[in-house]
């Protein structure tokens, strides 16, 4: 026994010595950008060495040059305008990765710390993680197309492009049903609905906490909302802040069924047999997969009260020492696609996905997003309040 | 004197091994509680005041006492703990069964058996769980059933499809061949003698079988349900996968969540408790059997064993045995393909299949455009880096193991000798997603002139090596303990130098002995996915982890194409490996 005492106290000992070299402490810079970082932002022409016009074939030949561009997407769909780009611009090869965004987050700056670059371009939702936890620190740096800016509203370039909105909303199973099932959000907190809500899971796409935290921002119209369907006021249970909260607690107690991807929500609704099919919360840009698969038979629920869905911007930055800098706004450039939508922009160009040009008209068969019933969320908000939002479903998750 | 020692080879290399070891193994851990007692940028979500690099006990209180404490500790190790016990008893009743059949008894094509019981561990251990889902999914995640729901159009009630019993089941299929060959080791040792005392006392067969075999092998049972148990403490992609529809979480899913979502401090604290259980567990196997019984090579022994006649059960049991491995290897296998062959997910009717996730050439609507998995580059790639994943960690694993192996034979007796081996021995008590964690906490920056190794191949490897260390330390040292002294001493007399010894004779003879250590360690790094889920990017991603990541995003039949891979790969793998050693080692 004290064999084994001595050596782990030489090994604690050997350590303690070594640690010092080990420890690799934390310093933040601040605001202020590393020596590296404004050399690098100087050469690629970024932050406030931005060039005001658009030279798009000076940017095609410096891009030749560099020969490939790292995208992290979250969208899966990235393969589709890789392909676009790369019959586009030959002689540039597009290496896409879908990526959740919390994990693009997450891979971004453990890439930062190792200082072993290999993501360009970052393709996610969440603004407000991106940034307070990448921007702040000069880990990743916004690219507004010049010939663009003025067709962009002010508020999707703050500082970020936005690229779509992106709105999730609630869905039915139409193989035995012609209309929605529910009409309120609260009718989901009935018995009835027991085991039969499905949505995606918070702690994995951070897009579905913004939603649930914005339910949580617009708790009085929760709470107004629950006297029109109850026709009493609402009882908060024990420990609950407000009518947001209370929706999601009692969306838990019903025993909610969580499940990994909205595709997975999409499936579950929409290939459910059987008389008593679940509905679900996902995104309503899934209703492009009935194209795929005519199993599927699901339909957005246009008129759930108080709103039909939550949106969610997203948003595309060029990261800190990006390796192929010309390469990635000709990228970007081309996903934001013309004033018809575009090839580069094509695959968002679908119900569901809202875009965010001034100029692009809503897809066929969408109305415009300012029409439509929906809370928009927040990135301020979210950042304040998405923690403690998380850590409440967290701990009633059982 | 002390110079003298300290000059001897064996020395040297104790002490470069040493301090190897310390980097890879020890260091480590020492960062993971550091790390849990500081505070990180990421934390600026979670509360104020957040100093970066500063001490805290923040993390330590958010997770013990706390709202949270129930749902990310308290429950999740509960979960852990009785899933890991489950699975041992009924892995251990089938092993044991199975050891006693094969080694014991008259049964028919033992051989073969002896042979093909090995395989289900040999695939991953969550491709057992995702043929289960595909099998039993009921309506509640996916409106698409499974198969079973598909034919017979009954829906499986949640607690057979999720959760507690799907767990156990097939992690349970995936672990007996490990017990099977902890036992069967143990009864082929067993001297028959001893049996056929009682028989000619006139002891009845079952009275012989209560009374004097079961005895024999108490220990054996007690360190094979020991070590299974700390090995099923660890597995995380069985309860990922068919714990999460029914909110059912143990401590690896929940280290695993909280490192991707920016909290790693709480997913260190949650690997230190499981650490902690796991070792103190390990030190109990090691004061009931001893060190050097705890990994188990089959040679055969000398002496005979009288078999037991099975008579009337003969045909019965190899009936049973067959059944049990067209389940546990064949059907997850069958399973699997024909998911790969549906072209709308979860939709099993003949008359929509389809080669499309094969050798589609993508663009499709299908699959969001990507190319089938022959065809497609990046899935090519990530076979490319398994495979070079395997081999680097198996050939510089097996080395390292000799070095260990003279060291701690040479040395025997000598403290030093004994850290060695001891240090050495320490990975195993990590279970593999703890393991990637400390790695991931410590190689994330640079040590000294050490570059950051994240996203570097060379980090992936590391972790790999260092983890199968006990296994190629322990062949090395077994295969020196055979190679006798006088060897050396003679090139010694003979005037060659200490290199050209160790070169010309130690080495070929002991490459023999490690070849089956090379190989497991192949396997075994082939089909991993915890260890080296948390360190691989884009650039070093593996078959395992892109099948992880597919399922994960609803992309079924890719993620079953390339696990169908995977256990081609590995299956090959084994099975050559029986053509090259009679050998049978875990």
């Amino acid at each position: 026994m004290r064999k084994f005492f001595t050596l782990v106290l030489a090994l604690l000992l050997l350590t303690c010595l070594l640690m010092p070299a080990v420890a690799g402490g934390q310093k933040e810079s601040g605001k202020k950008l590393s020596p590296e970082t404004e050399a690098w932002l100087k050469a690629a022409k970024l932050g406030k060495y931005a060039e005001d016009t658009f030279d798009e074939a000076a940017l095609y030949e410096a891009a030749k040059k560099e020969g490939e561009v790292n995208i992290y997407s979250y969208s899966s769909r990235v393969f589709k305008f890789a392909k676009t780009f790369m019959a586009k611009y030959p002689g540039i090869k597009v290496n896409g990765f879908d990526i959740d965004s919390g994990e693009i987050v997450t891979k971004v700056l453990a890439e930062q710390q190792a200082k072993n670059y290999v993501a360009d371009v970052i393709f996610l939702k969440d603004p407000a993680t991106v940034v307070h936890e990448l921007y702040d620190r000069g880990m990743a740096f916004p690219y507004v197309p010049p010939d663009l800016k003025d067709k962009i509203p002010p508020e999707y370039r703050n500082p970020f492009v936005g690229h779509h909105a992106s709105v999730d909303t609630f869905i039915y199973n139409t193989s035995k049903q012609s209309s929605p099932p529910i009409k309120s959000m609260w009718d989901l907190t009935k018995p009835e609905w027991r085991g039969r809500f499905i949505v995606a899971d918070p702690q994995k796409l951070p897009e579905f906490l913004e939603v649930f935290t914005t339910i949580v921002q617009h708790s009085k119209e929760m709470e107004a909302e629950y006297e029109k369907v109850f026709g009493e006021k609402l009882k908060l249970s024990k420990g609950v802040e407000n009518a947001g909260y209370e929706w999601l607690y009692r969306i838990l107690k019903n025993d909610v069924v969580v499940v990994g991807s909205s595709n997975d929500v999409a499936k579950a609704v929409g290939l459910a047999s059987g008389d008593n099919p679940p509905v679900g919360f996902t995104s309503f840009s899934r209703l492009r997969d009935k194209k795929k698969n005519p199993n599927l038979k699901f339909q957005v629920m246009f008129d759930t009260t108080p709103v039909m869905g939550v949106a969610t911007e997203v948003i595309i930055g060029i990261v800190n020492q990006a390796k192929h800098p010309n390469a990635a706004k000709l990228l970007i450039h081309w996903m934001l696609g013309d004033e018809k939508g575009g090839r580069g922009y094509a695959p968002y160009y679908v119900l569901g996905d809202f875009p965010l040009r001034k100029d692009v008209a809503p897809p066929p068969g969408a109305k415009k997003i300012t029409d439509m019933n929906i809370w928009a969320s927040d990135p301020k908000y979210v950042w304040e309040n998405g923690q403690k939002v998380l850590e409440f479903w967290v701990s009633n998750l059982k | 004197m002390f110079r003298a020692t300290i000059r001897k080879p064996h020395v040297i290399i104790s002490y470069i091994l040493l301090f190897i070891l310390l980097f890879i193994v020890v260091i480590p851990f020492f960062r993971m509680v550091w790390d849990s007692f500081i505070w990180h940028f990421t934390d600026i979500r979670l509360a104020r005041g957040v100093n970066p690099g500063a001490f805290t006990v923040f993390h330590w209180k958010r997770i013990f006492h706390s709202k949270l404490t129930r749902n990310v500790l308290i429950e999740p190790l509960f979960h852990s703990i009785s899933t890991a016990l489950g699975i041992s008893i009924l892995a251990m009743t089938i092993g044991g069964m199975l050891a006693w059949l094969v080694t014991r008894t008259d049964l028919p094509f033992r051989k073969t058996i002896g042979t093909l019981a090995i395989l289900p561990y040999v695939i991953p251990s969550y491709i057992h769980a995702l043929a289960w889902l595909t099998l039993f999914k009921n309506d509640r995640i996916g409106g698409a059933a499974g198969l079973f729901q598909f034919l017979t159009g009954v829906s499986p009630p949640n607690w057979i499809s999720y959760g507690f019993l799907p767990i156990v089941f097939s992690m349970s299929l995936h672990y007996f061949p490990y017990t099977y060959l902890l036992l069967s080791a143990a009864l082929t040792s067993i001297d028959s003698r001893l049996e056929e005392s009682g028989e000619i006392l006139g002891a009845r067969r079952s009275y012989i079988l209560r009374r004097i075999t079961f005895p024999l092998v108490i220990p054996a049972l007690l360190s094979s349900f020991i070590l299974t148990f700390s090995r099923a403490l660890g597995i995380f992609g069985a309860p990922y996968f068919l714990g999460s529809p029914v909110r059912y979480f143990t401590l690896s899913t929940q280290i695993y969540s909280n490192i991707t979502n920016r909290v790693p401090a709480a997913g260190y604290i949650l690997a230190l408790v499981l650490i902690a259980i796991s070792s103190t567990i390990i030190y109990f196997n090691q004061k009931i059997i001893g060190t050097r019984k705890s990994f188990v090579t089959i040679a055969g022994k000398g002496f005979r064993t009288q078999l037991t006649p099975l008579g009337k059960v003969r045909y019965p049991a190899l009936v049973l045995i067959i059944l049990l491995l067209i389940i546990a290897v064949l059907t997850p296998i069958i399973l699997l393909v024909w998911q790969t062959l549906t072209l709308y997910p979860d939709d099993y009717s003949l008359k929509h299949l389809t080669l499309l996730y094969w050798i589609g050439r993508g663009g499709t609507e299908f699959a969001e455009g990507e190319a089938g998995i022959l065809r497609n580059g990046a899935i090519l790639k990530a076979t490319w880096n398994s495979i070079k994943l395997a081999l680097t960690a198996s050939i510089l694993s097996g080395f390292f193991g000799i070095f260990i192996g003279y060291a701690v034979v040479k040395g025997r007796g000598t403290k030093l000798s004994k850290l060695v081996e001891q240090t050495s021995f320490l990975p195993y008590l990590v279970p593999g997603i703890a393991f990637g964690a400390l790695y991931l906490s410590l190689f994330t920056n640079r040590i000294g002139p050490i570059p950051a190794l994240y996203g570097t191949f060379f980090l992936v490897a590391l972790v790999c090596i260092a983890k199968n260390l006990p296994f190629t330390g322990r062949a090395g040292i077994t295969s020196m303990l055979q190679i006798g002294s006088e060897l050396e001493e003679a090139s010694e007399i003979a005037g060659a130098r200490w290199g050209r010894g160790f070169l010309k004779i130690i080495l070929p003879l002991s490459i023999n002995g490690a070849i089956s250590g090379f190989i497991l360690v192949f396997i075994t790094v082939m089909r991993e996915l915890s260890l080296i889920l948390l360190l691989v990017t884009p650039e070093t991603r593996t078959l395992t982890t892109m099948t992880f990541r597919y399922q994960e995003q609803g992309y079924t039949q890719f993620s079953s194409a390339i696990s169908v891979m995977i256990i081609v790969i590995v299956v090959i793998g084994e099975l050559a490996t029986r053509r090259l050693t009679r050998k049978s080692a875990i």
